[in-house]
């Protein structure tokens, strides 16, 4: 979330700074640290807003302010479980957790988890999707 | 040593296959199959510079050159392709010269089995074959080109493995018989590919460009504007061509579509294997009381939309549309369901689809109504659910509603609860999961003749030593 962002930003700030006069860089650079701001509280809170259940027969995934969503996978349905690290996850030793079922449409991610509690969610589902495995 | 007989019949003893080739004119068909482009490319669009170069005879010969080198390539991976079925009773399909490649196919997870004849295969009376399975990469699984006859009879004996019939190492799979349910006359399709919008725009616009380019003779606009037009009606020429004499049967392998003019397939989708339907009755054919169905079936992950089966009937009168809908769902009438309406806020949200928003669900099918200009009913078998989401976007909270989607497996359909009051909408993303769970638990084996589980009204009663059954004539609806 954070990454593309901010590295659009600096390169606007770098861009503005080499080719536009001095009001105009000012006022990137005003925007620039705005929009950053806004950014971090934003994330803030959507992190705040962002869980995961782990149910007798599915997985449950809330997220979203502006926008919410839920969403329940029944442990037969999955297909994959993905765990993966950005650079920025890394530093910090977290991790993003994916399900993915045969439906493309199926959001089940939850991002920002500690890496061991990540690693063993996924060898949960794999293990409770394993058990209620139930073809297509 | 007595040999034990046991009640229960225990799991297959499948023979391994001897190893079979594909046709060998393959590699020239394949040769064959480049010169069109390669024409085109030297006389017609871009490669005009190399011909005046080398001539035109030099060029004919570039042609002719690269023709056989793709032969001899083609020659190479023919002697290297051969497919068998193995112990498991899984397809195997060895392929590659430099790169070995052993592909399995397990025909417990087969989709659909799809034999079609390019226009170019056609004439040497040659079809390509296609077994698909959800989740792996398509192209790999074309068998190219097989004896049309032969083409068949594996297909017959793909389906067979497929729903659990044992079928000795070298005898003829028993081909399951047909009944044709509905086949689409020709007038109507024409007429259903000109009734579309884009379709008749471009109709409607095509002589008020003809009449403007001989008068202005402004060349520069009018050409491009040409192209602009021609466009959607040269898409609804190659729908007509597609779906010529489109032909919809039934039988225990599944649904057979059969369809094309120059190029004519034959589409097998095995029972249970369609992941969600829906019912189209756009309004430009209201006049006429037509509809169409279209379905998700589960395919290969990441190949476009229009190699796997998605259409199960282009255009047929509604009736005859909700039949055919009912054939596939067998026992099930999703029409029969009782739909709710929603909250009559919902206009604020979407005053066009207000008065069908409409969503249902009965023990077997999740029912959804939506759609303006082209109305639809979406159905969704409930052991077929994948997964379920609740969303909410800023204006929906403000008025108290939320969305529902029930995912099936990527398609043309996708099923939506829209604006629905959000408690209900929560009561129904629980009940969804709670029923998709239940249904699953009781869903139909995937080797569907095996385990002898009774299709409600089962046209032909398929006994396990071989099918002989009277086949019914062929009666449209």
């Amino acid at each position: 979330m954070l990454g593309p962002f901010s590295v659009l930003t600096i390169a606007a700030v770098v861009a503005s700074v080499l080719f536009f006069p001095g009001w105009a860089t000012a006022l990137v650079v005003a925007a620039s640290v705005v929009w950053l701001a806004w950014t971090f509280w934003l994330i803030g809170r959507q992190v705040r807003a962002t869980g995961y259940a782990l149910r007798t027969d599915d997985l449950l995934v809330v997220s979203g302010i502006m926008f919410r969503r839920l969403v329940i996978v029944p442990y037969g349905r999955m297909q994959l479980v993905d765990v993966s690290r950005g650079p920025i996850d890394r530093h910090f030793s977290l991790a993003t957790v994916q399900l993915h079922t045969a439906a493309a449409t199926t959001d089940a991610t939850v991002p920002g988890l500690p890496f061991g509690e990540a690693q063993a969610l996924r060898d949960q589902l794999a293990a409770l999707g394993e058990q209620r495995s139930a073809g297509i | 040593m007595t040999e034990v007989q046991s009640e229960v019949p225990g799991p297959v003893a499948w023979t391994a296959t001897t190893p079979r080739r594909t046709h060998p004119v393959t590699p020239i068909v394949k040769a064959l199959r480049i010169a069109p482009g390669l024409l085109i490319f030297f006389f017609i669009f871009g490669g005009e510079g190399v011909t005046q170069a080398v001539g035109r005879i030099g060029a004919l010969g570039v042609v002719a050159l690269l023709m056989v080198v793709t032969a001899a390539a083609s020659w190479l991976s023919w002697t290297r392709l051969t497919y068998w079925f193995d112990e498991d009773g899984d397809l195997r399909i060895q392929s590659g010269i430099l790169q070995h490649n052993e592909r399995r196919i397990q025909v417990s997870r087969l989709q659909s089995v799809d034999v079609s004849q390019p226009l170019l295969a056609r004439i040497f009376g040659l079809a390509q074959i296609r077994p698909e399975v959800a989740g792996s990469s398509g192209r790999g699984n074309n068998l190219e080109y097989l004896e049309v006859g032969h083409a068949h009879q594996f297909r017959a004996e793909l389906l067979a493995r497929a729903a659990g019939l044992e079928v000795g190492p070298n005898e003829a799979a028993p081909m399951a018989p047909e009944r044709v349910l509905v086949s689409v006359p020709t007038g109507t399709l024409l007429a259903s590919v000109v009734l579309q919008p884009a379709t008749l725009v471009a109709l409607a616009l095509f002589p008020v460009l003809l009449v403007a380019g001989a008068v202005t003779r402004e060349f520069g606009v009018i050409v491009p504007a040409f192209f602009v037009l021609v466009t959607p009606i040269v898409m609804a020429g190659s729908q007509f061509l597609q779906w010529f004499n489109f032909t919809v049967a039934e039988s225990p392998d599944g649904l057979r579509l059969r369809f094309g003019l120059t190029s004519h397939r034959s589409q097998t989708v095995p029972p249970g294997r369609v992941q969600a339907l829906r019912l189209e009755s756009p309004v430009l054919w209201k006049r006429w009381g037509w509809a169409r169905v279209i379905v998700n079936v589960a395919g290969p992950a990441g190949e476009d939309g229009a190699e796997r089966p998605s259409i199960v009937l282009p255009v047929a009168p509604v009736p005859v549309a909700r039949a055919v809908l009912a054939h596939v769902l067998p026992g099930i009438d999703p029409f029969d369901v009782e739909v709710t309406p929603v909250p009559t806020r919902a206009r604020w949200r979407s005053p066009l689809q207000y008065g069908r928003l409409a969503v249902g669900a009965s023990d077997e099918v999740f029912v959804a109504r939506h759609g303006w200009l082209v109305p639809k009913w979406d159905v969704v078998p409930h052991a077929r659910t994948q997964s379920v989401r609740l969303t909410q976007g800023a204006w929906q909270r403000r008025l108290r509603l939320a969305s529902v989607h029930v995912d099936s497996t990527p398609g043309p359909v996708r099923i939506e609860a829209k604006q629905r009051d959000e408690t209900e909408a929560r009561q129904i993303v629980e009940e969804q999961a709670l029923r998709a769970m239940a249904a699953r638990a009781a869903a139909a084996p995937d080797k569907w003749l095996r385990a002898k589980v009774p299709l409600s009204e089962p046209l032909i009663a398929p006994a396990v030593e071989g099918i002989e059954a009277a086949v019914e004539p062929g009666d449209s609806l």
